[in-house]
């Protein structure tokens, strides 16, 4: 089951839109906008992010790893470039070697921070290959996510994350749907037999999912739901806390990320249950599972799996029976980056593939190693970000042809959309699909 | 003590043949490192050369410079050549003591005011109006001052009177200095080593015989012929040190082979001087080619650079303590960058999160 | 007092000061700064984590294929030079014995003729990567003042060693005087730039690793 080419559109002009739709930000004069990047950099950097601001010899190596500079060979987005101003921060405020670095570098201006907009929001998915290159081992990922609490809170994080992060903060819904969604897209599937148990008082399974997948991929939550039913678990959807996009944690507004993983955490504690389920939705996966312990201030109470890491453990302890599909071709796996390089979930979804019966055909370099989409970290919301898309998917796409790729799956919305517009707007014809929409499609009897 | 005859006239008189005379000739003007067309030049202005008056004085200092240019088995030509010199006035020579001694130093001085030669050894005692060391009541820096006044040149031999030497060396109660630290006015030439090598004194006084002046110096008033190189450079056991072979001990394989002796501390490197090409006692050996590394004896503070077993390259560290101090300085100084580090952060954390 | 003598005595001393000061007070500051604690469930236990971050501080000096084709020239260049620097920082038998004087004891040397060989292609690929650093796009971007001074300052003991070597206009102990001093000044300048990566590439390279085990991925 894939989804609709009219669809598809209709929720890119919708994200198209919104940047013209984002409320204005708040007014920050240049000095408030440097204190506060400066504050925020100089309150969170930690002794492992310190020694790595340290250890810097320039390099270069990073370009390399990053699919973006792979993609232009435009020098201005390599990676260690990302953290130039929050490493002067560092330097000047906190390193150990201040007084020295003031003598030898600027302050940091609203300028320089308005200009690193566009690099660390448009140009960087924090998908992490340049931490693995880099030979002096600086996680330079973690650090752009640094780099964007600073900007966000300076309210300069880029429109449209703004204005999804403000709408989930302080609303708590996504392109203006709330809990009533859930519940449409629940009696759609109600309409077709399949049951989802929402709001049940005790489960064992929470089971979130995403305004993506009652909107646009349902087949998705369509495949979540059947696996769930037929695999007999006590699981519901919570209305309170359903919803497991984390706009704040991308954007870098900590406080949102608080709020929206709270909601999910409380609907969690609520019904008791031993193991939350986050659906495909890529940052959704470290948001809560490495990164909820921290908006809960203690650890969570409960077990954080992905679908496809769930599906892929229920297959091979024998609890899921599929059936192989007949003739289906060459297919890719991609690795998403949340999932995978840095979420460690590479051989689940292998595992439920191979179930499938599917000629696996891995496009190269895949697993800890792979290319991102070129979309992630909310970088698909970006509309002027668009150009750079489109030469990154003519990456990924060599990458597919020469794995002789008859389809890809993936497990995560964002690789799927930035995928599917990569395709449309090249007129590739391979189909690109959800891994749980597929094992949902062909459970055995 | 004056008489007219000329060096030729006296080697004659002595027995030394003219072919005797021109390998002298000839080996001077190799040592000097002159073409063999001046040859017959040497050998002519030698032989018309009639012997200049000499003043010698010896200050503080061991008798070393003067054994080293006397200390000869058989007369040699060096030695003929230091007699035809008019040594009006030596304390270990002369024959004179006393009130005598000091009347012929004077004499001298007026007879040839503004042409003899000052020859001093031993260095000159500074300290409390340089009262650690006189002759006849006179100080030795008096005395010097006096006599370097009427003097044509000076030539400073052994490196107490070049550079100080041993007397100078730490602590240097005496406020013991070298001879070109007194007197400014005045051509010296330097002739250092502890002893220098005789034949270079010789060399030098053969230069002036024939040249009618001092020969050329290097920055610290050493003849270049002889002070040019370093021992290192013309060194036998050269190419040991460039194959990596060295002894280690003074009686292991390596010193048995002669391989270098740089790390047993061989100064050789740093060290002026002509030991590897004139050698000592007739050209027979010198230190190294004896199986001792160089001592740097012919260079300034040689007593106070380092023992002289440590290798050249050796560096001097300061003591464990000190490290230890600057280990404990360095923790002191980072948990206090880190404490005010902390103290920024939390005063950060005063500007909240969206 | 020589050059020389001021050189391997009162400068080599102080500036062994400044060193030794400087880099504790470098890597105290900056690894005690606020530390935060990752509650988050980890996927391995710690004792396997800290074993993933040391294979880490190995692992990264061989670059998966995938990498490696990319940054072959650096990768190789880096290693040459660093090697090579080495290779006549410990096995110049001057260089020996002044480490000796400094430790206490020594092991065996190779003959100058090798090292100068040696020396030669390390300052040769120092020369090419600072060619590179001034032109490649991506370099000349991110290069900082730090870069070029720690590049001379790391260059200087090996240009004044050739000048020691082959006597270039001035004395002998004076040149070996000014090569002392060039160590010196890389003594001196170790804890305030980049060359402090020698010493932090351990902790980071084990973090990075530490921190992708902890999330099951081995890097």
């Amino acid at each position: 089951m894939t989804v609709s080419e009219e669809a598809f559109e209709q929720f890119r002009a919708g994200v198209g839109m919104l940047s013209e739709m984002a409320p204005p930000a708040t007014e920050r004069t240049d000095e408030e906008r440097v204190r506060i990047f400066k504050n925020t950099v100089i309150k969170k950097i930690m002794p492992h992010e310190a020694m790595d601001l340290e250890t810097c010899v320039h390099c270069g190596m990073c370009a390399e790893a990053c699919h973006y500079y792979v993609a232009t060979e435009d020098p201005k987005y390599t990676p260690i470039r990302k953290l130039e101003l929050t490493r002067r921060v560092y330097q000047r405020e906190v390193s150990p070697n201040r007084w020295l670095r003031r003598l030898l570098t600027r302050d940091i201006t609203a300028q320089e921070l308005e200009a690193w907009q566009e690099l660390v929001y448009d140009s960087c998915t924090e998908c992490g290959r340049c931490s693995l290159i880099c030979p002096m081992g600086i996680h330079i990922a973690e650090m752009v996510a640094l780099t964007r609490e600073g900007l966000a809170n300076a309210s300069l994080a880029v429109d449209e994350q703004r204005a999804m992060s403000h709408e989930q903060g302080q609303r708590g819904t996504m392109f203006g749907m709330g809990s009533d969604s859930l519940v449409q897209a629940a009696q759609v599937l109600k309409q077709k037999g399949i049951d989802v148990p929402l709001d049940q008082p005790q489960a064992e399974i929470l089971v979130v999912t995403s305004v993506i997948e009652m909107t646009l991929f349902t087949d998705a939550l369509e495949g979540t739901a059947k696996i769930m039913n037929k695999l007999g678990c006590s699981w519901t959807v919570s209305t309170c806390g359903y919803e497991a996009a984390n706009f704040g944690y991308m954007a870098g507004y900590s406080g949102y990320h608080r709020a929206a993983a709270m909601r999910v955490i409380e609907a969690a504690i609520a019904v008791g249950a031993k193991t939350v389920i986050i659906p495909e939705c890529g940052h959704s996966y470290p948001a809560l599972r490495w990164d909820g312990a921290a908006a809960y201030g203690k650890p969570l109470p409960f077990e954080v799996v992905a679908i496809s890491e769930f599906i892929g453990r229920e297959i091979k302890a024998g609890n899921l029976k599929v059936n192989k599909i007949p003739a289906a071709g060459k297919v890719t796996y991609h690795d998403p980056c949340k999932l995978g390089r840095v979420g460690g979930v590479f051989d689940e979804p292998r595992e439920a593939l191979q179930a499938l019966g599917v000629d696996l055909s891995e496009v190269s370099p895949n697993r800890a190693q792979s290319y991102c989409c070129g979309g992630g970290a909310g970088n698909f919301l970006i509309r002027r970000a668009a150009p750079l898309r489109a030469k990154v998917w003519e990456l990924k796409r060599g990458q597919f042809e020469d794995a002789g790729a008859d389809r890809v799956v993936t497990s995560c919305a964002s690789c799927r959309i930035n995928f599917m517009a990569g395709a449309a707007d090249t007129h590739w014809e391979k189909p690109i699909e959800s891994l749980v929409a597929l094992v949902g499609a062909n459970l055995a009897d | 003590m004056t008489d007219n005859k000329t060096l030729a006239e006296r080697l004659r008189e002595r027995g030394v043949s003219r072919r005797g005379f021109m390998k002298f000739c000839a080996a001077t003007a190799s040592m000097m490192a002159l073409p063999p067309l001046m040859i017959p030049r040497i050998a002519a202005a030698l032989e018309q050369a009639r012997r200049p008056s000499v003043i010698w004085l010896s200050f503080q200092e061991c008798t070393g410079c003067t054994e080293s240019l006397t200390r000869s088995h058989a007369p040699t030509i060096e030695g003929l050549i230091f007699d035809h010199i008019s040594l009006d006035y030596h304390h270990t020579l002369q024959a004179a003591a006393g009130d005598a001694a000091e009347h012929a130093r004077e004499a001298a001085m007026q007879e040839n005011e503004g042409e003899y030669l000052l020859v001093v050894d031993g260095s000159i005692p500074l300290k409390d109006d340089g009262i650690y060391s006189t002759i006849a009541g006179i100080t030795n820096l008096s005395m010097l001052e006096d006599v370097a006044a009427g003097a044509a040149a000076i030539i400073s031999v052994g490196t107490c009177a070049a550079f100080g030497g041993i007397p100078h060396a730490n602590p240097n109660p005496t406020g013991a200095v070298g001879v070109s630290e007194i007197i400014t006015d005045k051509p010296i030439v330097n002739v250092p080593g502890c002893p220098p090598i005789p034949t270079v004194i010789t060399g030098v006084l053969a230069h002036y015989l024939t040249f009618g002046r001092l020969p050329e110096l290097d920055s610290l008033n050493r003849p270049m012929v002889f002070f040019g190189q370093t021992i290192h450079d013309r060194c036998y056991r050269r190419p040991f040190y460039e194959r990596g072979q060295f002894a280690d001990t003074f009686d292991d394989e390596g010193a048995r082979k002669g391989w270098c002796l740089f790390k047993l501390g061989c100064k050789g490197p740093t060290t002026y001087n002509a030991c590897a090409t004139a050698k000592w006692n007739d050209s027979v050996s010198f230190p190294i080619q004896a199986g001792h590394g160089c001592i740097g004896c012919s260079e300034p503070n040689f007593w106070d650079k380092g023992a002289f077993y440590e290798p050249l390259s050796a560096g001097r560290w300061g003591t464990p303590a000190a490290l230890g101090a600057a280990v404990v300085a360095g923790a002191a100084i980072g948990l206090g960058s880190a404490a005010l580090a902390r103290k920024r952060q939390a005063e950060a954390s005063e500007e909240k999160d969206i | 007092m020589s050059l020389l003598d001021f050189a391997r005595g009162t400068a080599l001393q102080w500036s062994l000061y400044i060193f030794v000061v400087g880099i504790i007070w470098r890597i105290l500051g900056a690894a005690l700064v606020m530390r935060r604690k990752d509650m988050s469930q980890a996927r391995i236990s710690g004792a396997e984590r800290v074993k993933e971050g040391a294979m880490t501080i190995l692992t990264r000096s061989v670059p998966p294929e995938t990498f490696e084709k990319r940054i072959r020239f650096s990768h190789i260049t880096g290693y040459l030079w660093h090697i090579g620097y080495f290779v006549v920082v410990l096995f110049f038998i001057p260089h020996i014995l002044f480490i000796k004087s400094f430790l206490g004891f020594e092991w065996p040397g190779l003959p100058n003729p090798m090292i100068l060989v040696i020396g030669a292609i390390t300052l040769a690929t120092l020369v090419a990567l600072l060619v590179r650093r001034m032109t490649h796009p991506v370099l000349k971007l991110i290069s900082t003042a730090d870069d070029y001074i720690s590049w001379l300052v790391a260059a200087l003991p090996l240009i004044t060693g050739y000048m020691v070597v082959a006597r270039v206009g001035l004395h002998y102990e004076t040149l070996l005087g000014l090569h002392v001093l060039s160590f010196c000044l890389l003594l001196i300048w170790f804890p305030f730039g980049k060359l402090m990566h020698v010493f932090f590439i351990f902790p980071s390279r084990y973090n990075v690793g530490a921190i992708f085990a902890r999330r099951g991925v081995r890097v």
